[in-house]
């Protein structure tokens, strides 16, 4: 059985399409080789539908040239699922380190302006009121222990202003972030839309990869703010669960506001709640600072007769004040004017309970800051091991692309060259069969 | 084979080379500062170390200050004490002349006016002021310990003035209780006869020259040399203080020393071995550098490809 003159013109024609076509996705990946989110793709090239040619012993199938079937993405679910796993551990790690490092720097410590540094300052100025209790020279000594004093009280008063202002900041952020129109709204919104957008296309029969790109970089967005889990719907689009809640956050086309938080979402979210929340690490650090300054007002004004030296009332770091003046400080409980008992004996606090509260603190600010520090670099360090990994898989090479180009481009010159020779024989025929007529 | 793709090989290098520059940083900052602990976070056990070190050596300095003032609070008794110990042995030259009875009235009334003198300038020596505190009047530092004239009683108290002079140390008393010595002369109620202390006994003899009974002065003088034990007494008492306070302060030096070396070993850099670290470091970091540059420029097949 014949065929028809033509049918390898068509099958040139479609190897010169196919070519191009695949041409032009080398081309786009060199063009997107360092876009963020891009995802290398590849022209899949099927063989056409044979066509069978009957013959004597049943018939032999002639092919038909090539078609350019899809173009797939070089994506792989699993890795992107540690990647994004590994950046919610990373993006906790990392904003937990950065604001006890603020803590810690709040702190200013060692240092010779320190509270510890004026802790010792007020001691020494009590030894030295003790010294001089009567003397010409005795009321330099009182101002200066009412001076130490205020100096302390204040330092302890700032400081905790400072940890409490950082609370605050630490909490309006992750309100910020879950609030209406913040991040985790906008990486929702955008989650939905490209939902929608996705199963459209793949009902019209077409890959939507630069889509998928989309959605899945807004996806990696969001598992920084938290843990991040989904699962596919067969008509493409996605039903997103945020922060281990049960309601997921994006159910196809529609966003779940306001959304539910856990109270350990993980990833950003959760180191704001785990640092800012009541009985939160800044919370705990308040309250040992608290215990620095009742201890404080306790020891001393338990050694000082009528007017106490601190306000008793106010007992904690943001409320420690002195309350005696020049005038009222006692240095003795018998009235004679050259005793030193008093100030003896709270001279004698220095290192007592107040100091090693305080060193103690320090110590667990050290401790939690130097903790988070390292787990920030070790997760950094995972995710960008994992991060390298899905490179791998979804980067683009460009020594891959070059190779292609160069092959596709031998390709789409060689179904150049066929229809050169169908035209040819084409013209033969024609022009030496067709001139006799 | 694991496939490479260029964002990979950039990403990568600057991840490394970000390690190194944080690394060469934080060294950088030991050396510029000094310290290997500039942040609690650097080591969180060895800043409150020296933390609790730094405030052991501020309580150190107090006690310098508490032992030298001690030691001129202490040096001002011993000066005054030594006085007062002259003037009571002229007055035991004075009673031994008179003793003899070959003295003549006019010469005991003489001698008589000199005791009531010395006297009134060992009262002096008894109200000397140490930074305008009277050392001898007990913790009522205000008030002189005797008045002039004829008025014997002491006015101050017992109470005891003390100096804490070293971590753990019992506090020193640096004032002397100088009516164990002075009394309170024929003043006292109930004891018409007075107190049998020094003034007393002072007292006692300057009336005996005046009244010209050289017989009862043998007894005074067993009373004065009986108060001058008491004198010697208190003189060694002195002295012991000040030999305490000396060994106090040479044992803050020593503490001082000693803290400094653990709190120097605690949060100093050791120079020679961070700046070989630091060394070390710049060398790898350049060789990173390097590296990376000519990783970074590494053609493609591209460069190869003839158009």
């Amino acid at each position: 059985m014949p065929i028809s003159s033509f049918m390898g013109l068509q099958s040139a024609l479609s190897g010169l399409e196919a070519n191009q076509e695949a041409i032009q996705t080398t081309s786009n990946n060199i063009a997107n080789a360092s876009t963020p989110g891009y995802t290398d793709e590849a022209a899949v090239m099927t063989e056409n539908y044979a066509l069978t040619i009957p013959n004597g012993s049943g018939g032999v199938q002639l092919g038909t040239g090539v078609d350019v079937n899809t173009i797939s993405r070089a994506s792989d679910q699993y890795l992107n699922n540690s990647y994004r796993a590994q950046n919610t551990v990373a993006s906790y790690a990392s904003t937990e380190s950065t604001t006890l490092g603020q803590v810690q720097s709040e702190l200013n410590e060692p240092s010779s302006t320190g509270i510890s540094s004026q802790l010792s300052a007020f001691w020494s100025s009590w030894s030295d009121l003790a010294n001089d209790p009567t003397g010409p020279t005795s009321q330099a000594a009182r101002q200066t222990v009412i001076d130490d004093g205020t100096t302390l009280a204040q330092g302890l008063n700032s400081l905790s202003d400072q940890l409490s202002s950082m609370q605050s900041q630490v909490a309006q952020q992750y309100s910020d972030l879950t609030g209406t129109g913040g991040e985790l709204q906008s990486y929702a919104n955008q989650i939905a839309t490209l939902n929608g957008d996705i199963a459209e296309a793949q009902q019209g029969g077409m890959n939507a990869n630069q889509l998928e790109d989309q959605r899945d970089q807004a996806i990696n967005n969001l598992s920084s703010l938290g843990t991040v889990s989904y699962s596919a719907a067969p008509n493409g689009e996605l039903t997103v669960a945020f922060g281990g809640a049960a309601t997921p956050l994006v159910s196809g086309t529609t966003v779940n506001w306001p959304p539910t938080i856990t109270s350990t979402p993980g990833g950003e979210l959760g180191a704001l709640v785990s640092l800012s929340g009541p009985g939160g690490q800044i919370d705990s650090y308040l309250t040992d600072l608290g215990n620095v300054a009742g201890a404080l007002v306790s020891t001393v004004n338990n050694l000082s007769p009528g007017t106490p030296f601190f306000n008793p009332s106010d007992t904690t770091a943001a409320t420690i004040a002195v309350a005696a003046t020049a005038s009222t400080i006692q240095t003795t409980t018998t009235g004679n004017p050259g005793a030193n008992d008093v100030a003896l004996a709270i001279a004698g606090l220095s290192g007592g309970q107040a100091d090693q509260l305080y060193g103690a603190f320090v110590a667990q600010v050290g401790q939690d800051t130097q903790t988070a520090q390292n787990n920030q670099q070790t997760s950094q360090t995972l995710l960008t091991a994992i991060n390298s990994q899905v490179q791998s898989v979804s980067g683009v090479s460009l020594d891959q692309e070059m190779t292609n180009l160069l092959t596709y481009q031998q390709g789409y010159e060689a179904s150049a060259k066929v229809m050169t020779a169908m035209q040819s024989m084409l013209e033969t025929l024609i022009t030496q069969v067709g001139a006799g007529l | 084979m694991e496939r490479i793709t260029e964002l990979m090989t950039s990403q990568n290098t600057i991840s490394n080379l970000n390690q190194q520059l944080n690394q060469l940083s934080a060294t950088e900052n030991e050396l510029s500062t000094g310290l290997s602990i500039n942040e609690p976070s650097d080591n969180p056990y060895g800043a409150s170390l020296a933390i609790q070190l730094n405030g052991q050596l501020s309580a150190l300095t107090s006690y310098t200050g508490n032992v030298s003032d001690g030691t001129a609070w202490t040096s001002q008794a011993d000066s005054s004490l030594m006085d007062i110990n002259e003037q009571v042995q002229s007055v035991q030259e004075l009673v031994v002349q008179a003793a003899n009875g070959t003295s003549t009235p006019a010469q005991l009334d003489a001698d008589a006016t000199e005791v009531n003198q010395l006297i009134a300038g060992i009262k002096q020596d008894a109200s000397a002021q140490y930074d305008g505190q009277y050392i001898f009047s007990g913790t009522d530092t205000t008030t002189a310990p005797y008045q002039a004239g004829s008025n014997d009683a002491y006015q101050g108290n017992s109470g005891a003035i003390q100096r804490s002079i070293g971590p753990g140390a019992a506090p020193v008393q640096v004032n002397t209780d100088i009516s164990q010595l002075l009394g309170n002369g024929q003043t006292v109620s109930g004891q018409p006869a007075g107190d049998g202390l020094l003034l007393n006994t002072l007292r006692n003899i300057a009336g005996d020259m005046q009244a010209g009974s050289t017989a009862s002065l043998g007894n005074d003088l067993t009373d004065l040399q009986t108060n001058m034990g008491t004198l010697g007494q208190m003189q060694a008492n002195v002295g012991a203080v000040q030999d305490q306070l000396q060994m106090a302060s040479s044992r803050i030096q020593n503490l001082q020393t000693e803290v400094q070396t653990q709190l120097s070993s605690t949060e100093d850099v050791n120079m020679a071995q961070t700046m070989t670290q630091y060394s070390t470091e710049q060398a790898s970091y350049n060789a990173a550098l390097q590296a990376s540059a000519s990783v970074l420029q590494t053609d493609s097949l591209a460069n190869f490809l003839s158009s």
